[in-house]
């Protein structure tokens, strides 16, 4: 999981170590405000605790080999998105500079994966998720499953994002890339998922104070938060899924080929509807790799936002409709 | 500090150099392992290193003939296999040679702010002794159970002593912070000297 020096040109690894670097210096502001005193231990030991339980190994099923938990939105349950951002920083540093686990030049690439966006992210993904599935404690444990998962399925799409940056010169597909990255770790992520709603579980059992939030708690489950939430998963979903759609044949064409509808298919009115890409405005764009990735996930959002709004003005009228 | 500076300028430059300037590669690998000789690493540890790491490397690098196709992925392969065993070595050197306290000193040079040094002591001071504390848990755990571990009870296992673990450690983290508030503590490091810590 951890990226070593190599595969990523330095501007690349500088750029994700600017990017860390803020993310964690707002973190560390954030905390500078709330008792200060308290931050110091509860950070440190929690660095501590998620360190030793990433050395714990489980046997996968599939592969020969072991996993082991990341723990972003594990620590970000207990002390908050931003100690637990600094705390998964800490842990990504003394692994590299002390067992060299990740690449010197990369651990700006390292954290931005694991602690800003498996902790910030994973945790606010988490929140949003709960809340539009009206609170409680069942959907507080799905709710931390997913957001687990979405979060390594994320830091492996913006590796493969970051991958074909570093060699823009050989040209590297980045639709495929990130299918075969996506693919590899959805099956990572369930482990990740799996160990995350387990030892969560277990918490809320023996010791539920030591949760931010009290998942007994009712949510406010507003008509408003869960539109928004569901448009925002929607379109993060367009972001990672796009690249997927570009580069596999969907299910309706699959089914064709197999029936042997060829024939049909490359007939005229569906191969207007089989590229979901925004024509490049200038010429040569369209050699760019990240463009064609761009313009597929353009054109989703679009086609999203427009089902969006359509889905609302008819939900809207049919309301209308039923009240008076 | 020196020490830092070498290895990642050693990492820069393994990183930013072409596959046809094998020449300049092949003297930085010959640098790193003078370096490594006269640090006295023993090979076995190096190999033993390199065994666990390069299957990694290679799962990774390996994606790229897959998916660019084999003509053009297997030279952008070679070239990662190449940047990341060097970077790795040097990597390995600045572990051996860089102990904690010189690397706080390097951290605080770096300003890397206190608060997160602080919890970087404490993390230190802290994780081998949680690390054998979950090998305790774990040793006591399969001591009690009579029958062989399954696939199934070793994650339930898994995710149970660390959700104890956390419950531990916060436990501790309480005890930790009462006994340095009897200390005085108040939220900075004492004994600031300007060396960082």
């Amino acid at each position: 999981m951890h990226v070593p020096d190599g595969p990523l040109s330095i501007p690349v690894c500088l750029a994700a170590g600017v990017t860390s670097a803020a993310a964690v210096g707002y973190s560390l502001r954030r905390l500078s405000g709330e008792l200060a005193d308290r931050m110091v231990p509860y950070t440190g030991m929690t660095a501590a605790l998620i360190f030793a339980a990433q050395m714990l190994n489980f046997p996968l099923l599939v592969v020969p080999t072991s996993g082991h938990l990341m723990g972003g939105v594990l620590a970000a349950s207990v002390i908050g998105p931003w100690a637990g951002c600094v705390a998964l920083t800490l842990v990504l540093l003394v692994q590299c500079l002390m067992f060299s686990d990740g690449g010197l030049w990369a651990l700006g690439v390292n954290v931005l994966h694991m602690a800003v966006i498996g902790s910030i992210g994973g945790y606010f993904t988490r929140n949003l998720l709960w809340r539009m599935w009206g609170g409680g404690t069942r959907a507080y444990l799905m709710a931390s499953g997913l957001a687990a998962w979405l979060t390594v399925v994320a830091a492996a799409s913006l590796f493969s994002l970051e991958f074909v940056l570093s060699f823009s010169t050989a040209g590297l597909d980045l639709g495929r890339l990130a299918t075969l990255m996506v693919s590899v770790h959805s099956a990572v992520g369930v482990g990740e998922a799996l160990i995350t709603v387990m030892s969560i579980a277990f918490l809320l059992k023996h010791r539920p104070a030591l949760l931010q939030h009290s998942p007994a708690e009712p949510g406010t489950g507003a008509v408003q938060t869960s539109l928004i939430g569901g448009l925002t998963i929607a379109l993060a979903l367009i972001a990672f899924l796009a690249p997927m759609a570009s580069s596999l044949p969907d299910g309706f064409e699959a089914v064709a080929q197999r029936v042997g509808l060829q024939s049909l298919v490359s007939g005229s009115q569906i191969s207007v509807l089989q590229e979901y890409e925004v024509p490049a405005p200038v010429s040569g764009w369209d050699q760019w790799p990240a463009w064609q990735w761009a313009s597929t996930v353009t054109a989703g959002i679009g086609g999203c936002l427009s089902v969006f709004l359509i889905g609302t003005l008819v939900a809207r009228r049919l309301a209308a409709y039923h009240t008076t | 500090m020196w020490k830092l500076i070498a290895a990642a300028t050693v990492i820069l430059l393994g990183v930013s150099l072409p596959l046809d300037s094998w020449q300049v590669t092949g003297v930085l690998t010959v640098i790193v392992f003078i370096a490594h000789s006269l640090a006295e690493i023993s090979l076995r540890y190096v190999l033993r290193r390199l065994a666990l790491f390069l299957p990694m490397l290679l799962m990774l690098s390996a994606s790229i003939p897959l998916v660019a196709g084999f003509e053009r992925g297997i030279e952008v392969m070679l070239l990662i296999l190449l940047r990341g065993t060097l970077a790795f070595l040097a990597g390995l050197w600045l572990i051996q040679v860089l102990p904690f306290p010189e690397l706080i000193r390097c951290l605080a040079r770096l300003r890397v702010p206190q608060a997160m040094l602080a919890s970087l002591w404490l993390m230190h001071r802290y994780m081998l002794t949680l690390w054998e504390e979950l090998n305790r848990m774990r040793q006591a755990r399969r001591a009690r159970r009579f029958t062989p571990p399954r696939w199934r009870s070793e994650w339930i296992d898994a995710a149970q002593l660390i959700g104890m673990l956390v419950i531990r450690g916060f436990d501790r983290a309480d005890r930790v912070h009462a006994a340095m508030k009897a200390r005085g503590w108040n939220g900075r490091i004492p004994g600031n000297t300007d060396d960082g810590v």
